[in-house]
Protein backbone atom coordinates (compact mmCIF):
# COMPACT_ATOMS: atom_id res chain seq x y z
CA UNK A 1 0.00 0.00 0.00
CA UNK A 2 2.59 2.47 1.59
CA UNK A 3 4.54 1.79 -2.04
CA UNK A 4 1.60 3.14 -3.82
CA UNK A 5 1.71 6.32 -2.48
CA UNK A 6 5.52 7.04 -1.79
CA UNK A 7 7.51 8.63 -4.38
CA UNK A 8 10.81 7.56 -5.47
CA UNK A 9 13.63 9.77 -3.99
CA UNK A 10 13.91 11.22 -7.13
CA UNK A 11 10.80 12.60 -7.39
CA UNK A 12 11.11 14.36 -3.91
CA UNK A 13 13.82 15.96 -4.68
CA UNK A 14 12.55 17.04 -8.02
CA UNK A 15 9.50 18.34 -5.93
CA UNK A 16 11.64 19.80 -3.68
CA UNK A 17 14.24 21.60 -5.34
CA UNK A 18 12.87 25.15 -6.69
CA UNK A 19 12.24 25.93 -3.38
CA UNK A 20 15.75 24.88 -1.41
CA UNK A 21 17.10 26.41 -4.76
CA UNK A 22 14.86 29.96 -3.75
CA UNK A 23 15.87 29.93 -0.13
CA UNK A 24 19.28 28.78 -1.00
CA UNK A 25 20.07 31.75 -3.38
CA UNK A 26 18.40 34.36 -1.29
CA UNK A 27 18.83 33.56 2.52
CA UNK A 28 21.58 30.74 2.65
CA UNK A 29 24.46 31.85 0.46
CA UNK A 30 24.20 35.64 0.68
CA UNK A 31 24.93 35.18 4.73
CA UNK A 32 27.65 32.78 3.75
CA UNK A 33 28.53 35.33 1.69
CA UNK A 34 28.51 38.02 4.34
CA UNK A 35 30.83 36.49 6.63
CA UNK A 36 33.11 36.17 3.63
CA UNK A 37 33.01 39.78 3.18
CA UNK A 38 33.19 40.72 6.61
CA UNK A 39 37.02 39.70 6.54
CA UNK A 40 37.90 42.14 3.80
CA UNK A 41 38.53 45.46 3.11
CA UNK A 42 35.88 46.62 0.00
CA UNK A 43 33.93 49.12 -1.05
CA UNK A 44 32.17 46.90 -3.45
CA UNK A 45 34.28 47.33 -6.19
CA UNK A 46 36.79 44.67 -7.39
CA UNK A 47 39.50 45.50 -5.27
CA UNK A 48 39.19 43.30 -2.44
CA UNK A 49 41.74 43.02 0.46
CA UNK A 50 41.53 40.44 3.18
CA UNK A 51 42.19 42.13 6.29
CA UNK A 52 41.88 38.82 8.74
CA UNK A 53 39.47 39.94 11.94
CA UNK A 54 40.71 43.34 11.05
CA UNK A 55 36.95 44.25 10.48
CA UNK A 56 35.74 42.72 14.14
CA UNK A 57 38.73 44.19 16.18
CA UNK A 58 37.72 47.46 14.91
CA UNK A 59 33.99 47.15 15.73
CA UNK A 60 35.01 46.25 18.88
CA UNK A 61 36.11 49.87 19.65
CA UNK A 62 33.49 51.55 17.44
CA UNK A 63 31.64 53.88 19.49
CA UNK A 64 28.80 54.47 17.03
CA UNK A 65 28.36 50.48 16.53
CA UNK A 66 28.14 50.56 20.22
CA UNK A 67 25.77 53.52 21.01
CA UNK A 68 23.69 52.14 17.75
CA UNK A 69 23.45 48.76 19.75
CA UNK A 70 22.69 50.98 22.75
CA UNK A 71 19.66 52.49 21.30
CA UNK A 72 18.34 48.91 20.49
CA UNK A 73 18.80 47.74 24.02
CA UNK A 74 16.96 50.95 25.25
CA UNK A 75 13.85 50.29 22.79
CA UNK A 76 13.87 46.75 23.39
CA UNK A 77 13.15 47.76 27.27
CA UNK A 78 11.33 50.74 26.61
CA UNK A 79 8.74 48.00 24.32
CA UNK A 80 9.04 45.03 26.87
CA UNK A 81 7.25 48.00 29.23
CA UNK A 82 5.15 49.54 26.95
CA UNK A 83 4.19 46.66 24.99
CA UNK A 84 3.61 43.89 27.00
CA UNK A 85 3.35 46.14 29.81
CA UNK A 86 0.39 47.51 28.25
CA UNK A 87 -1.32 44.48 26.52
CA UNK A 88 -0.96 42.88 29.32
CA UNK A 89 -3.20 45.66 31.52
CA UNK A 90 -5.65 46.20 28.37
CA UNK A 91 -5.94 41.78 28.06
CA UNK A 92 -6.99 42.32 32.44
CA UNK A 93 -9.46 44.47 31.58
CA UNK A 94 -11.15 43.21 28.43
CA UNK A 95 -11.29 39.92 30.53
CA UNK A 96 -13.69 41.53 33.02
CA UNK A 97 -17.22 40.49 33.19
CA UNK A 98 -18.35 43.83 32.73
CA UNK A 99 -16.37 44.51 29.19
CA UNK A 100 -18.42 44.70 26.66
CA UNK A 101 -17.37 44.76 22.45
CA UNK A 102 -14.46 42.51 23.42
CA UNK A 103 -13.81 41.16 19.66
CA UNK A 104 -14.30 44.44 18.39
CA UNK A 105 -11.81 46.36 20.93
CA UNK A 106 -9.36 43.27 20.08
CA UNK A 107 -9.60 43.84 16.40
CA UNK A 108 -9.11 47.89 16.98
CA UNK A 109 -6.04 47.31 18.64
CA UNK A 110 -4.77 45.24 16.55
CA UNK A 111 -5.27 47.06 13.21
CA UNK A 112 -2.11 49.18 13.40
CA UNK A 113 0.05 46.10 13.69
CA UNK A 114 -0.92 45.16 9.87
CA UNK A 115 -0.15 48.60 8.36
CA UNK A 116 3.17 49.83 7.14
CA UNK A 117 6.14 50.67 9.26
CA UNK A 118 6.51 53.43 7.12
CA UNK A 119 2.96 54.85 7.19
CA UNK A 120 3.41 54.91 10.82
CA UNK A 121 6.22 56.45 11.01
CA UNK A 122 5.42 58.96 8.44
CA UNK A 123 1.88 59.65 10.69
CA UNK A 124 3.77 59.64 13.64
CA UNK A 125 6.45 62.40 12.69
CA UNK A 126 3.15 64.20 11.19
CA UNK A 127 2.08 64.38 15.47
CA UNK A 128 5.14 65.12 16.51
CA UNK A 129 5.49 67.98 13.95
CA UNK A 130 7.06 71.22 15.51
CA UNK A 131 3.82 73.06 13.67
CA UNK A 132 1.06 71.27 13.01
CA UNK A 133 1.69 68.19 15.28
CA UNK A 134 -1.36 66.91 17.30
CA UNK A 135 1.32 66.82 20.44
CA UNK A 136 2.01 70.47 20.51
CA UNK A 137 -1.41 71.22 19.87
CA UNK A 138 -2.39 69.61 22.43
CA UNK A 139 0.63 70.98 25.04
CA UNK A 140 -0.85 74.45 23.89
CA UNK A 141 -4.34 73.65 24.62
CA UNK A 142 -3.54 72.73 28.03
CA UNK A 143 -1.87 75.93 28.50
CA UNK A 144 2.10 74.01 28.18
CA UNK A 145 2.85 76.25 25.15
CA UNK A 146 6.47 76.91 26.33
CA UNK A 147 6.97 73.45 26.21
CA UNK A 148 6.52 72.92 22.96
CA UNK A 149 9.62 71.76 21.00
CA UNK A 150 10.38 69.58 17.55
CA UNK A 151 10.08 66.62 19.79
CA UNK A 152 12.15 64.32 17.19
CA UNK A 153 15.24 66.40 16.71
CA UNK A 154 16.00 66.50 20.94
CA UNK A 155 18.61 64.23 20.91
CA UNK A 156 18.31 63.31 24.49
CA UNK A 157 14.53 62.34 24.13
CA UNK A 158 13.95 61.52 20.81
CA UNK A 159 14.78 57.86 21.37
CA UNK A 160 11.82 57.41 23.66
CA UNK A 161 9.52 59.47 21.06
CA UNK A 162 10.33 57.08 18.32
CA UNK A 163 9.38 54.68 20.55
CA UNK A 164 6.06 55.46 21.14
CA UNK A 165 5.01 54.44 17.52
CA UNK A 166 6.51 51.21 17.59
CA UNK A 167 4.12 50.41 21.18
CA UNK A 168 1.30 52.11 19.48
CA UNK A 169 1.55 49.53 16.68
CA UNK A 170 2.07 46.60 18.29
CA UNK A 171 0.45 46.77 21.52
CA UNK A 172 -2.46 44.62 19.81
CA UNK A 173 -0.80 42.69 18.57
CA UNK A 174 0.74 41.16 21.96
CA UNK A 175 -2.77 41.93 23.29
CA UNK A 176 -4.02 39.11 20.98
CA UNK A 177 -1.05 36.79 22.01
CA UNK A 178 -2.11 36.90 25.23
CA UNK A 179 -5.94 36.75 25.32
CA UNK A 180 -5.26 33.53 22.83
CA UNK A 181 -3.55 32.22 26.01
CA UNK A 182 -6.18 33.37 27.84
CA UNK A 183 -9.37 31.91 26.02
CA UNK A 184 -6.91 28.17 27.22
CA UNK A 185 -8.16 28.90 30.88
CA UNK A 186 -10.59 26.38 32.44
CA UNK A 187 -13.19 29.30 33.39
CA UNK A 188 -14.43 26.33 36.28
CA UNK A 189 -10.42 26.63 37.45
CA UNK A 190 -11.62 30.20 38.54
CA UNK A 191 -14.90 29.76 39.74
CA UNK A 192 -13.92 27.32 42.20
CA UNK A 193 -11.58 29.27 43.28
CA UNK A 194 -13.84 31.81 43.63
CA UNK A 195 -15.86 29.78 45.66
CA UNK A 196 -13.46 28.93 47.79
CA UNK A 197 -12.43 32.55 48.49
CA UNK A 198 -9.79 33.46 46.27
CA UNK A 199 -9.32 37.36 46.00
CA UNK A 200 -9.01 38.98 42.47
CA UNK A 201 -5.10 38.85 42.75
CA UNK A 202 -4.70 35.44 43.76
CA UNK A 203 -6.89 34.13 41.25
CA UNK A 204 -4.36 36.12 38.79
CA UNK A 205 -1.28 35.28 40.78
CA UNK A 206 -1.96 31.51 41.24
CA UNK A 207 -3.92 30.41 38.31
CA UNK A 208 -4.19 33.18 35.34
CA UNK A 209 -0.62 34.02 35.62
CA UNK A 210 1.11 30.62 35.38
CA UNK A 211 -1.29 29.41 32.32
CA UNK A 212 0.13 32.61 30.46
CA UNK A 213 3.44 32.81 31.09
CA UNK A 214 4.31 30.73 27.88
CA UNK A 215 2.47 33.27 26.16
CA UNK A 216 4.44 36.85 27.69
CA UNK A 217 7.41 34.37 26.87
CA UNK A 218 6.70 34.62 23.31
CA UNK A 219 6.07 37.91 23.34
CA UNK A 220 9.37 38.88 25.32
CA UNK A 221 11.20 36.93 22.69
CA UNK A 222 9.04 38.75 19.77
CA UNK A 223 9.67 42.44 21.07
CA UNK A 224 12.95 41.73 21.57
CA UNK A 225 13.78 39.72 18.08
CA UNK A 226 11.34 42.53 16.60
CA UNK A 227 13.27 45.92 18.60
CA UNK A 228 16.94 44.23 17.27
CA UNK A 229 16.38 44.63 13.62
CA UNK A 230 14.45 47.86 14.08
CA UNK A 231 14.67 50.14 10.57
CA UNK A 232 11.86 51.11 8.91
CA UNK A 233 10.48 52.97 11.07
CA UNK A 234 14.29 54.86 12.41
CA UNK A 235 14.53 55.35 8.87
CA UNK A 236 11.35 57.61 8.00
CA UNK A 237 11.07 59.58 11.83
CA UNK A 238 14.64 60.74 11.96
CA UNK A 239 16.96 58.98 9.45
CA UNK A 240 19.10 58.16 12.51
CA UNK A 241 19.54 61.67 13.52
CA UNK A 242 19.38 62.95 17.00
CA UNK A 243 20.69 60.27 18.85
CA UNK A 244 18.07 57.60 17.81
CA UNK A 245 20.69 55.42 14.92
CA UNK A 246 20.35 51.74 15.67
CA UNK A 247 21.99 48.69 14.19
CA UNK A 248 20.23 47.84 11.04
CA UNK A 249 20.00 51.75 10.12
CA UNK A 250 24.00 52.08 11.34
CA UNK A 251 24.87 48.78 8.90
CA UNK A 252 22.54 50.20 6.39
CA UNK A 253 24.60 53.51 6.64
CA UNK A 254 28.30 52.14 6.63
CA UNK A 255 27.61 49.81 3.66
CA UNK A 256 25.78 52.06 1.34
CA UNK A 257 26.29 55.29 2.34
CA UNK A 258 30.08 54.92 3.31
CA UNK A 259 30.21 51.78 0.64
CA UNK A 260 32.27 50.39 3.28
CA UNK A 261 30.81 46.99 2.10
CA UNK A 262 33.24 44.85 4.42
CA UNK A 263 33.05 46.48 7.60
CA UNK A 264 29.40 47.21 6.76
CA UNK A 265 28.77 42.86 6.50
CA UNK A 266 30.95 42.88 9.96
CA UNK A 267 28.51 45.15 11.56
CA UNK A 268 25.82 43.03 10.25
CA UNK A 269 27.40 40.04 11.71
CA UNK A 270 28.17 41.70 14.98
CA UNK A 271 24.37 42.96 15.64
CA UNK A 272 23.74 39.19 14.52
CA UNK A 273 25.33 37.59 17.21
CA UNK A 274 24.37 40.64 20.00
CA UNK A 275 20.77 39.89 18.88
CA UNK A 276 21.09 35.84 19.68
CA UNK A 277 23.32 36.08 22.85
CA UNK A 278 20.16 38.82 24.03
CA UNK A 279 17.37 36.00 22.38
CA UNK A 280 18.98 33.03 24.03
CA UNK A 281 19.71 34.81 27.07
CA UNK A 282 16.32 36.12 27.52
CA UNK A 283 14.77 32.18 26.68
CA UNK A 284 17.40 31.00 29.59
CA UNK A 285 16.49 33.34 31.79
CA UNK A 286 12.33 32.38 31.37
CA UNK A 287 12.88 29.02 31.57
CA UNK A 288 14.60 29.52 35.16
CA UNK A 289 12.02 31.73 36.07
CA UNK A 290 9.40 29.00 35.32
CA UNK A 291 11.43 26.52 37.36
CA UNK A 292 11.23 28.13 40.25
CA UNK A 293 7.43 28.48 40.32
CA UNK B 1 -22.41 36.05 25.17
CA UNK B 2 -24.44 35.44 28.03
CA UNK B 3 -22.46 38.11 30.16
CA UNK B 4 -24.01 40.72 28.41
CA UNK B 5 -27.27 40.22 29.42
CA UNK B 6 -25.65 41.18 32.87
CA UNK B 7 -26.53 44.97 34.00
CA UNK B 8 -23.27 47.26 34.42
CA UNK B 9 -22.08 48.47 37.58
CA UNK B 10 -20.69 52.00 37.66
CA UNK B 11 -17.47 50.83 37.74
CA UNK B 12 -18.36 48.80 35.02
CA UNK B 13 -19.58 51.74 33.32
CA UNK B 14 -16.37 53.35 33.77
CA UNK B 15 -14.24 50.45 32.28
CA UNK B 16 -16.28 50.07 29.30
CA UNK B 17 -15.41 54.15 28.78
CA UNK B 18 -11.73 53.50 29.42
CA UNK B 19 -11.94 50.49 26.82
CA UNK B 20 -13.58 53.02 24.30
CA UNK B 21 -10.86 55.66 25.06
CA UNK B 22 -8.17 53.13 24.15
CA UNK B 23 -9.41 51.89 20.75
CA UNK B 24 -10.11 55.69 19.85
CA UNK B 25 -6.70 55.91 20.50
CA UNK B 26 -5.68 53.31 18.41
CA UNK B 27 -7.59 54.67 15.91
CA UNK B 28 -7.23 58.73 16.04
CA UNK B 29 -4.42 58.89 13.71
CA UNK B 30 -5.81 57.34 11.19
CA UNK B 31 -8.89 59.28 11.40
CA UNK B 32 -7.02 62.53 11.69
CA UNK B 33 -5.00 61.30 8.82
CA UNK B 34 -8.40 60.75 6.60
CA UNK B 35 -9.89 64.13 7.75
CA UNK B 36 -6.66 66.11 7.18
CA UNK B 37 -6.21 64.52 3.86
CA UNK B 38 -9.77 66.17 3.00
CA UNK B 39 -8.86 69.93 3.49
CA UNK B 40 -7.13 72.35 1.70
CA UNK B 41 -3.39 73.84 2.41
CA UNK B 42 -4.55 77.09 3.64
CA UNK B 43 -7.04 74.98 6.67
CA UNK B 44 -4.52 72.94 7.42
CA UNK B 45 -1.81 75.69 8.22
CA UNK B 46 -4.75 77.64 10.48
CA UNK B 47 -5.71 74.20 12.21
CA UNK B 48 -3.94 70.96 11.57
CA UNK B 49 -6.78 69.51 14.18
CA UNK B 50 -10.49 70.29 13.68
CA UNK B 51 -12.32 69.01 11.46
CA UNK B 52 -12.40 70.58 8.01
CA UNK B 53 -14.86 73.37 7.32
CA UNK B 54 -15.23 72.15 3.56
CA UNK B 55 -14.01 68.46 3.14
CA UNK B 56 -13.00 68.46 -0.53
CA UNK B 57 -11.92 65.26 -1.92
CA UNK B 58 -9.09 67.42 -4.68
CA UNK B 59 -6.05 65.97 -2.69
CA UNK B 60 -7.05 62.52 -3.05
CA UNK B 61 -7.88 63.47 -6.54
CA UNK B 62 -4.35 64.74 -7.16
CA UNK B 63 -2.80 61.99 -5.56
CA UNK B 64 -3.89 60.27 -8.50
CA UNK B 65 -3.73 62.12 -11.21
CA UNK B 66 -0.68 64.36 -10.56
CA UNK B 67 1.43 61.71 -8.28
CA UNK B 68 3.35 58.45 -9.55
CA UNK B 69 1.06 57.04 -6.48
CA UNK B 70 -1.09 54.59 -8.30
CA UNK B 71 2.14 53.23 -10.24
CA UNK B 72 3.78 52.49 -7.34
CA UNK B 73 0.62 51.04 -6.07
CA UNK B 74 0.50 48.90 -9.07
CA UNK B 75 4.30 47.85 -8.75
CA UNK B 76 3.30 46.80 -4.88
CA UNK B 77 0.06 44.85 -6.26
CA UNK B 78 2.54 43.01 -8.98
CA UNK B 79 5.22 42.32 -6.50
CA UNK B 80 2.86 40.61 -3.65
CA UNK B 81 0.62 38.70 -5.84
CA UNK B 82 3.33 36.77 -8.19
CA UNK B 83 5.32 36.87 -4.24
CA UNK B 84 2.22 35.09 -2.83
CA UNK B 85 1.33 32.53 -5.39
CA UNK B 86 5.26 31.59 -5.48
CA UNK B 87 4.78 31.25 -1.80
CA UNK B 88 1.88 29.33 -1.47
CA UNK B 89 2.84 26.64 -3.96
CA UNK B 90 6.07 26.20 -2.76
CA UNK B 91 5.25 25.92 0.89
CA UNK B 92 2.56 23.64 -0.37
CA UNK B 93 4.80 21.09 -1.86
CA UNK B 94 7.66 21.34 0.44
CA UNK B 95 5.51 21.10 3.82
CA UNK B 96 3.62 18.12 2.10
CA UNK B 97 7.02 16.54 1.10
CA UNK B 98 8.82 17.03 4.40
CA UNK B 99 5.45 16.13 6.54
CA UNK B 100 4.66 13.06 4.09
CA UNK B 101 7.62 11.18 3.19
CA UNK B 102 11.42 10.51 5.32
CA UNK B 103 14.43 10.61 3.27
CA UNK B 104 18.03 11.69 3.48
CA UNK B 105 18.53 15.53 4.78
CA UNK B 106 15.17 16.09 5.71
CA UNK B 107 16.61 17.32 9.22
CA UNK B 108 19.47 19.48 7.30
CA UNK B 109 16.16 21.16 5.25
CA UNK B 110 14.14 21.77 8.53
CA UNK B 111 17.49 23.13 10.24
CA UNK B 112 18.26 25.57 7.59
CA UNK B 113 14.98 26.94 7.27
CA UNK B 114 14.80 27.40 11.04
CA UNK B 115 18.05 29.23 10.87
CA UNK B 116 17.07 31.55 8.21
CA UNK B 117 14.41 32.12 10.87
CA UNK B 118 16.47 32.92 13.22
CA UNK B 119 18.21 35.67 10.78
CA UNK B 120 17.86 39.42 11.08
CA UNK B 121 17.04 39.56 6.98
CA UNK B 122 19.06 43.25 7.37
CA UNK B 123 22.56 41.01 7.79
CA UNK B 124 21.62 39.60 4.56
CA UNK B 125 21.59 43.50 2.75
CA UNK B 126 24.91 43.93 1.51
CA UNK B 127 25.49 40.07 -0.60
CA UNK B 128 21.87 40.40 -1.69
CA UNK B 129 22.80 43.27 -3.50
CA UNK B 130 26.09 42.26 -4.25
CA UNK B 131 24.68 38.78 -5.75
CA UNK B 132 21.61 40.12 -7.79
CA UNK B 133 23.45 43.23 -9.03
CA UNK B 134 26.38 40.69 -10.51
CA UNK B 135 23.82 38.82 -11.79
CA UNK B 136 21.73 41.91 -13.26
CA UNK B 137 18.97 40.83 -11.33
CA UNK B 138 18.47 44.92 -9.21
CA UNK B 139 15.37 46.93 -11.08
CA UNK B 140 13.59 44.50 -12.43
CA UNK B 141 9.45 44.53 -12.19
CA UNK B 142 9.81 41.69 -10.32
CA UNK B 143 13.05 41.91 -8.84
CA UNK B 144 11.49 41.66 -5.12
CA UNK B 145 9.66 38.23 -5.76
CA UNK B 146 12.55 36.24 -5.33
CA UNK B 147 13.51 37.58 -2.05
CA UNK B 148 10.18 38.14 -0.70
CA UNK B 149 9.31 34.12 -1.37
CA UNK B 150 12.50 32.94 0.42
CA UNK B 151 11.49 34.87 3.63
CA UNK B 152 8.08 33.71 3.86
CA UNK B 153 8.64 30.54 2.92
CA UNK B 154 10.55 29.15 6.62
CA UNK B 155 6.99 29.71 8.26
CA UNK B 156 5.01 28.48 5.37
CA UNK B 157 6.48 25.30 4.96
CA UNK B 158 6.26 24.79 8.76
CA UNK B 159 2.48 25.79 8.89
CA UNK B 160 1.13 23.55 5.83
CA UNK B 161 3.97 20.78 7.28
CA UNK B 162 2.06 20.45 10.60
CA UNK B 163 -1.06 20.75 9.08
CA UNK B 164 -0.74 17.54 6.81
CA UNK B 165 0.30 15.89 9.25
CA UNK B 166 -3.44 16.25 10.46
CA UNK B 167 -4.49 14.65 7.14
CA UNK B 168 -4.69 10.81 7.06
CA UNK B 169 -2.46 9.10 5.00
CA UNK B 170 -5.39 6.78 3.36
CA UNK B 171 -6.32 10.22 1.65
CA UNK B 172 -3.61 9.53 -1.14
CA UNK B 173 -4.46 5.37 -0.79
CA UNK B 174 -7.82 5.93 -1.69
CA UNK B 175 -7.01 8.38 -4.35
CA UNK B 176 -4.27 6.06 -5.37
CA UNK B 177 -6.83 2.82 -5.68
CA UNK B 178 -9.16 5.24 -7.42
CA UNK B 179 -6.49 5.31 -9.79
CA UNK B 180 -5.73 9.10 -9.51
CA UNK B 181 -1.97 10.06 -10.57
CA UNK B 182 -0.07 11.41 -8.04
CA UNK B 183 -0.06 14.78 -9.30
CA UNK B 184 -3.67 15.16 -9.31
CA UNK B 185 -3.76 13.81 -5.48
CA UNK B 186 -1.67 16.49 -4.77
CA UNK B 187 -2.76 19.23 -6.55
CA UNK B 188 -6.32 18.73 -6.65
CA UNK B 189 -7.28 16.54 -3.44
CA UNK B 190 -4.74 17.44 -0.90
CA UNK B 191 -4.66 21.07 -2.19
CA UNK B 192 -7.90 21.92 -1.57
CA UNK B 193 -8.06 19.45 1.73
CA UNK B 194 -5.05 22.16 3.03
CA UNK B 195 -6.76 25.76 1.78
CA UNK B 196 -7.41 27.33 5.52
CA UNK B 197 -3.34 26.79 5.90
CA UNK B 198 -2.65 28.22 2.51
CA UNK B 199 -4.96 31.48 3.15
CA UNK B 200 -2.90 31.75 6.94
CA UNK B 201 -0.07 31.55 4.82
CA UNK B 202 -1.16 33.74 2.47
CA UNK B 203 -2.51 36.53 4.87
CA UNK B 204 1.00 36.75 6.39
CA UNK B 205 2.66 36.80 3.50
CA UNK B 206 0.18 39.74 1.94
CA UNK B 207 0.65 42.14 4.56
CA UNK B 208 5.24 40.97 4.91
CA UNK B 209 5.43 41.73 1.29
CA UNK B 210 3.13 44.35 0.82
CA UNK B 211 4.74 46.06 3.68
CA UNK B 212 8.56 45.50 2.60
CA UNK B 213 10.61 48.04 2.81
CA UNK B 214 14.22 47.52 3.06
CA UNK B 215 15.01 45.22 -0.25
CA UNK B 216 12.42 47.08 -1.73
CA UNK B 217 14.91 50.35 -0.98
CA UNK B 218 18.34 48.74 -1.84
CA UNK B 219 17.24 46.34 -5.19
CA UNK B 220 15.18 49.20 -6.78
CA UNK B 221 17.28 52.48 -7.75
CA UNK B 222 14.75 53.18 -11.29
CA UNK B 223 11.81 56.01 -9.86
CA UNK B 224 9.19 53.90 -12.21
CA UNK B 225 10.07 50.72 -10.24
CA UNK B 226 9.14 51.70 -6.72
CA UNK B 227 7.05 50.08 -4.48
CA UNK B 228 3.98 52.01 -2.03
CA UNK B 229 6.05 52.15 0.47
CA UNK B 230 9.76 53.25 -1.18
CA UNK B 231 7.43 55.64 -3.19
CA UNK B 232 5.50 57.26 -0.74
CA UNK B 233 8.95 57.82 1.31
CA UNK B 234 10.47 59.50 -1.63
CA UNK B 235 6.84 61.55 -1.95
CA UNK B 236 7.28 62.94 1.55
CA UNK B 237 10.64 64.41 0.95
CA UNK B 238 9.13 65.93 -1.98
CA UNK B 239 5.70 67.18 -0.86
CA UNK B 240 7.28 68.57 2.64
CA UNK B 241 5.66 71.44 2.40
CA UNK B 242 2.53 70.16 1.37
CA UNK B 243 0.77 68.11 4.19
CA UNK B 244 -2.49 67.07 2.97
CA UNK B 245 -1.13 65.75 -0.12
CA UNK B 246 1.18 63.35 1.88
CA UNK B 247 -1.46 62.67 4.35
CA UNK B 248 -3.74 61.72 1.25
CA UNK B 249 -1.85 59.67 -0.21
CA UNK B 250 -0.54 57.75 2.91
CA UNK B 251 -4.00 57.34 3.91
CA UNK B 252 -4.72 56.07 0.53
CA UNK B 253 -1.71 53.72 0.86
CA UNK B 254 -3.34 51.82 4.10
CA UNK B 255 -6.46 51.29 1.94
CA UNK B 256 -5.80 47.94 1.00
CA UNK B 257 -5.18 46.93 4.35
CA UNK B 258 -7.71 48.78 5.68
CA UNK B 259 -10.42 47.22 3.39
CA UNK B 260 -8.62 43.70 4.33
CA UNK B 261 -8.78 44.45 7.61
CA UNK B 262 -12.46 45.50 8.22
CA UNK B 263 -13.41 42.07 6.21
CA UNK B 264 -11.21 39.53 7.69
CA UNK B 265 -10.04 41.24 11.01
CA UNK B 266 -10.77 37.74 12.59
CA UNK B 267 -8.98 35.64 9.85
CA UNK B 268 -5.85 38.11 9.96
CA UNK B 269 -5.54 38.11 13.85
CA UNK B 270 -5.96 34.92 14.31
CA UNK B 271 -3.38 34.35 11.45
CA UNK B 272 -1.15 36.72 11.95
CA UNK B 273 -0.21 35.69 15.70
CA UNK B 274 -0.48 31.82 14.77
CA UNK B 275 2.58 32.57 12.38
CA UNK B 276 4.53 34.58 15.32
CA UNK B 277 3.80 32.28 17.93
CA UNK B 278 4.77 29.02 15.42
CA UNK B 279 8.04 31.33 14.62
Amino acid sequence: MRSMIEPSKKKIWAYLTPGILIYAFVVFIPILYAIYYSFFDWSGGTHMTFIKFENYSKLIRDMDFWGAIKNNLILVVVCIIGQIGLAFVMSILLNSRQARNKQLHMSIAFFPSTLAAIVIGSVWSLIFDYRHGLLNWALTALGHGDSIQPWLSNPKLSIYFVAIPVIWQFVGYYLIIIMSAYSSIDKSLLEAAEIDGATAIQQSRYITLPIIKPALVVCLVLCIAGNMKIFDHIYVMTGGSANTMVGAMYAYNVSFKMMKMGYGSAVAIGILLVSLVITIASKQLSSLGANND
Amino acid sequence: MTKNTKKLTPGGAILNIVLWLVSIGFLYSVIWLFYSAMKTKTEFNLNSIALPMHPTLDNFKNVFTITNIPLYMGNSFLVTAVAIVGILLISFVMGYFLSRFDFKGKTTIFTVLLIGMLIPQHSLMVPITIIFTKLGLTDHRLTLVLPYIAFQLPIGVYLVESYVRSIPKEMEEAAAIDGASFNYTLFNIILRMTTPVLSTVAIISFFACWNEFIFALILTTKSNLRTLQLGLTAFKGSYSANYQMIMASMFIGILPALILFVFGSKKIMDGMVVGAVKG
